[in-house]
């Protein structure tokens, strides 16, 4: 893109989400509405497949998880391991049934199901400062 | 049918593909291509997932790209059955490698509706194979 004096102006890439939810049509759903507020989208089905992605070279900025999900761990344990080993990776927890003191140690934000994209959208943009 | 015969003829309207794999540093690459090249992409880490996807009356899908090997209750080729059964007329491409994969999805892109071509696909593949040699899998990509 170049401005009308010739100058190369740098498009800041856009800011990647890690959706991490077990139900493939909320997945969805989650995904399409970030992805049409112009964030990358990385979807994840599980905790197990969330690590993977952020032991890879794949680059993300926040990470959003359901609590209840198959595998190894939920999506609690899942960002007790995120805070130990990406300390600077905002997490979002969303779920239908909190804890009822979440601990909010573990995020930097609780959502409660069912899910309001509006108020998604608004913690997201809040946290990563868009 | 090829994804020529697929694409060719409906490159206005936001086409829908459907894409099933397992391993998911293969699947988020693939899906981030082809949104790139202007599709509105469905991922489905298995074949049941993606059964519970075609089954909704609302959610359009026009292309299904698919792993052959997979967990849970049916793989690929089961699920090719099933389309062929109760979706007659929905294309399937099965994919047994992610090289296959990377190959479908750039022959998808220059097909159909496309935004713009960030890469070819062979980066797509070798982007995939550093991927998965970063966590140590066991993947065929070749």
């Amino acid at each position: 893109m170049g401005e009308p004096n010739g100058k190369q102006v740098s498009v800041p890439a856009p800011k990647a989400i890690l959706v991490v939810e077990d139900d493939v049509l909320i997945r969805l759903t989650i995904a399409d509405d970030l992805i049409a507020a112009g964030f990358n989208v990385i979807q994840a089905a599980s905790a197990d497949e969330a690590l993977k992605v952020l032991r890879s070279i794949v680059s993300v900025d926040l990470i959003l998880t359901d609590i209840r999900m198959p595998g190894s761990f939920d999506g609690l344990g899942l960002a007790e391991q995120v805070r130990a080993g990406w300390p600077d990776l905002k997490i979002v927890v969303l779920s239908g049934g909190l804890p009822a003191i979440p601990p909010f140690n573990l995020a930097d934000a609780f959502l409660s199901k069912p899910y309001d994209f509006s108020a998604i959208l608004a913690v997201v943009k809040q946290l990563l400062g868009v | 049918m090829t994804t020529s015969d697929v694409t060719s003829t409906t490159n206005e309207a936001v086409q829908t593909v459907l894409v099933v794999e397992d391993e998911i540093l293969v699947r988020c690459q693939i899906a981030a291509y082809l949104r790139d090249c202007g599709y509105r992409v469905i991922e489905a880490v298995h074949a049941d997932e993606a059964l519970i996807v075609l089954q909704q009356p609302d959610l359009d899908v026009h292309v299904v790209m698919s792993d052959v090997e997979m967990p849970g209750s049916i793989d690929g080729f089961g699920l090719a059955r099933w389309v062929r059964s109760e979706r007659p007329g929905l294309p399937i491409i099965l994919c047994g490698s992610a090289a296959k994969a990377a190959d479908a999805a750039a022959d998808l892109c220059e097909d159909g509706p496309t935004l713009t071509k960030p890469y070819e696909p062979q980066a797509l593949l070798d982007r995939i194979r550093r991927l998965l040699a970063g966590v140590g899998d066991r993947i065929s990509v070749s």
